[in-house]
């Protein structure tokens, strides 16, 4: 019972996690990603026998090698520390990113996702995209920005002889 | 010669010893501090290419060697392993990285030298050599969290918005392929309990037929993302046209390198049966990263967003390799393996020659958009004729090392019996060769686009002698390889047939182990029918 608990939760955040990564925002990404590594050291933690109130302390005197099978097993939890120590550190590194490209362009969206806002009238977008747009600007005119905006070329279009 | 096997603690403590004083330097203030940095990174990567080639040299004569990391034994502590696939490994990193070297000191600009771009250097290729010497599933995954974290580093050092905005896509994707690996890991150890590679080796071959499946489609995404297969890619181009150019030919030569020697080294350790029952999956992969990758780069406007598509491409041909190693054929079992290795590491040379010729225009013309290129030929023409030559060895012109990978690849899946992947590698080798031709003809052909070459306000790179030697020596390298093939062929041969003797690798990480566990490793020779019904075709 008690791993099938714990295989339902692993199973649950892990959905969670890709369903947050996939959606707009970047605190979403954020998140998404914490959740999807502690879905993964959970299942770590499962792969080690779930035993109770049995810590791997040898006795001094009287150990036997078929007492090995009965204390719980400590290496899932040096592997899952390990793990936990390095994505936080991933994790660190991809808020340091996401709050610079917030002060650089000054904007939550990644190039390619305007068009998507604008055509579904996200009411929490935050800014009015239409603003950077010239009037009347149809999908055509909307997708010629973003590449532009991707390539850094704000007035030409790229032809090739 | 003998080696102690302490020696193979060393390609990881050389280059952390001699980044970790470089960052003793680490200061804002200009320049000297940079120097010395500087000058560490150039001894540490000069010492760990002399370290590679000493334990090359040793591999190639058939040695092996394995070192239990604190003398703990073997199936409890961490064990690392040298042969001749590792060392093959080894030194073409360290050679990549001593030749990229000069280029980076003359191009790389005091910003990003004071940001730590030259110990960052000795990082990476302390992460790639941990790498390829790890013997332990865990530790694999430590090691490529050196390797990722550097390269997040020196891929968003400088922080322009597309740096950003590609270093996220891809921090979030390695991150996930990063899981999946640390998944595998975790399953290994619940199912077979053990992580330590030459006992999950001999335990395999007992677990049920689902364990093994989970386990090894785990990897097969955790590596396929490092290695940028077919529905794993995304990552690659959307990152590797943003940094410095210096960065996009350092990570081309060993980032997707190292994802593909894992799975060249586990799958063949761990499950080899499985590269036969699952050769239709793999072949499809190969196929359609082949396909895709090169229709991509027809639609691309710059150089680095062309060739970087160019390297998603190449990886298929290198997934291909590995899918028919198992198989028998004219060449025995396990030929497939050594002429994939042949052609990662022309790859390597010629990858890396492509993305430092391109940058080097890049950095003089001050842009790398095609449309804006042209006529270069006159102004650096020593330069426009190491490209084309590097052009021609990645589509396989003879005499160049393309030409070998590309043929020996043909005829073993011929030989293999596997006619429609074989006529795919052949349309996308065309395919290839007619984006080259493309690419070169835009940058270095016609009339010149602007009579003054520098805009944004960048500082002019004159191209000197430190940035054409570097792509004048791998291309040197890439036509050794092509002239010279027989040697190179048994350099391959050797390693392959070291990568499918899993009975020897046990042997050698875990020496106590019974003869009836090793027996079940000995894999099945490869049957004659097969052999007289090729040999006609080669």
């Amino acid at each position: 019972m008690t791993a099938f608990m714990l295989a339902l939760l692993v199973g649950v955040l892990f959905g969670c996690g890709a369903y947050l990564i996939m959606l707009r925002g970047q605190i979403k990404l954020v998140l998404g990603l914490g959740l999807i590594t502690h879905a993964v050291n959970l299942a770590l933690f499962g792969t080690g026998p779930l035993t109770r109130g049995a810590p791997p302390i040898v006795p001094e005197e009287g150990a036997t090698a078929a007492m090995a099978s009965q204390f719980a097993d400590p290496l899932p939890q040096a592997l899952i520390l390990t793990a936990i120590v390095i994505s936080f550190g991933v994790t660190a590194f991809i808020v340091v990113l996401i709050y610079r490209r917030d002060a650089l362009t000054g904007s939550d969206l990644a190039p390619g996702e305007l068009a998507t806002v604008i055509n579904t009238a996200d009411p929490f977008a935050g800014f009015d995209p239409r603003a950077t747009l010239p009037e009347a600007a149809d999908d055509y005119d909307i997708l010629q920005y973003e590449l532009d905006e991707v390539y850094n070329r704000p007035e030409a279009e790229v032809v090739y002889e | 010669m003998t080696l102690h096997p302490t020696v193979l603690a060393l390609p990881v403590a050389l280059p952390l010893i001699f980044g970790a004083l470089g960052m003793l330097f680490q200061s804002a203030r200009p320049p000297r501090r940079v120097r010395v940095q500087q000058a560490f990174t150039g001894i540490g990567l000069g010492a760990n290419l002399v370290l590679a080639l000493v334990l090359l040299i040793y591999a190639l004569n058939g040695g092996r060697l394995a070192y239990q990391m604190g003398l703990w034994p073997a199936p409890f502590g961490i064990s690392v392993y040298l042969d001749a696939l590792t060392a093959i490994m080894l030194a073409m990193v360290g050679l990549l990285s001593v030749v990229i070297f000069p280029f980076a000191l003359a191009t790389i600009d005091a910003e990003r030298a004071r940001a730590g771009f030259f110990p960052m250097m000795l990082f990476l290729l302390m992460g790639a050599n941990g790498a390829f010497i790890t013997g332990d599933l865990f530790n694999l995954y430590v090691f490529y969290e050196v390797l990722l974290m550097s390269s997040f580093v020196m891929l968003t050092l400088g922080g322009t918005p597309s740096q950003i905005n590609g270093g996220i896509r891809y921090v979030v994707l390695n991150l996930m392929g990063s899981m999946m690996l640390l998944l595998a890991a975790g399953i290994t150890y619940g199912t077979l309990g053990t992580l330590n590679m030459a006992h999950i080796a001999v335990r395999m071959g007992q677990a049920p037929y689902l364990v093994q499946a989970v386990i090894a489609g785990l990897l097969l995404i955790a590596f396929g993302a490092k290695a940028a297969t077919f529905p794993l890619f995304f990552w690659l181009p959307s990152s590797y046209h943003t940094p410095h150019p210096v960065v996009t030919a350092i990570f081309s030569g060993v980032l997707t390198k190292v994802g593909m020697y894992s799975m060249f080294r586990t799958f063949p350790l761990f499950f080899p049966w499985l590269l036969n029952d699952w050769q239709p999956m793999l072949m499809t992969v190969a196929g359609l990263t082949m396909v895709i990758g090169v229709l991509g780069a027809f639609a691309q406007p710059t150089i680095r967003r062309l060739l970087s598509f160019h390297i998603i491409s190449q990886i298929g041909y290198m997934v291909m390799g590995l899918a028919v190693a198992m198989t028998p054929s004219a060449f025995g079992v396990g030929f497939g393996l050594a002429l994939a290795i042949l052609f990662l590491m022309h790859n390597q040379l010629v990858k890396t020659a492509l993305l430092l010729g391109g940058g080097a225009v890049e950095l003089e013309m001050g842009t790398g958009k095609l449309n804006e290129l042209g006529g270069l030929v006159k102004q650096m023409p020593v330069q426009a004729t190491l490209f084309l030559v590097a052009a021609f060895s990645l589509a396989g012109f003879p005499p160049t090392s393309g030409f070998i990978g590309k043929l020996g690849l043909l005829e073993v899946t011929f030989s293999a019996g596997q006619w429609v992947i074989a006529a795919v590698s052949i349309v996308v080798s065309l395919l290839t060769t007619m984006s080259m031709i493309r690419l070169w003809q835009y940058v270095f052909w016609g009339k010149p686009h602007r009579a003054q070459p520098l805009q944004h306000g960048r500082t002019p790179h004159q191209a000197t002698l430190m940035t054409t030697a570097p792509v004048a020596i791998l291309v040197a390298l890439s036509l050794l390889i092509g002239v010279a093939a027989q040697p190179a062929l048994d350099m391959v041969q050797v390693a392959a047939n070291q990568a499918i003797d899993r009975a020897g690798y046990v042997q050698v990480v875990n020496p106590e182990l019974t003869a009836t566990d090793l027996k079940s490793l000995q894999t099945p020779p490869a049957t004659s029918a097969v052999q007289t019904g090729a040999d006609s075709g080669g």
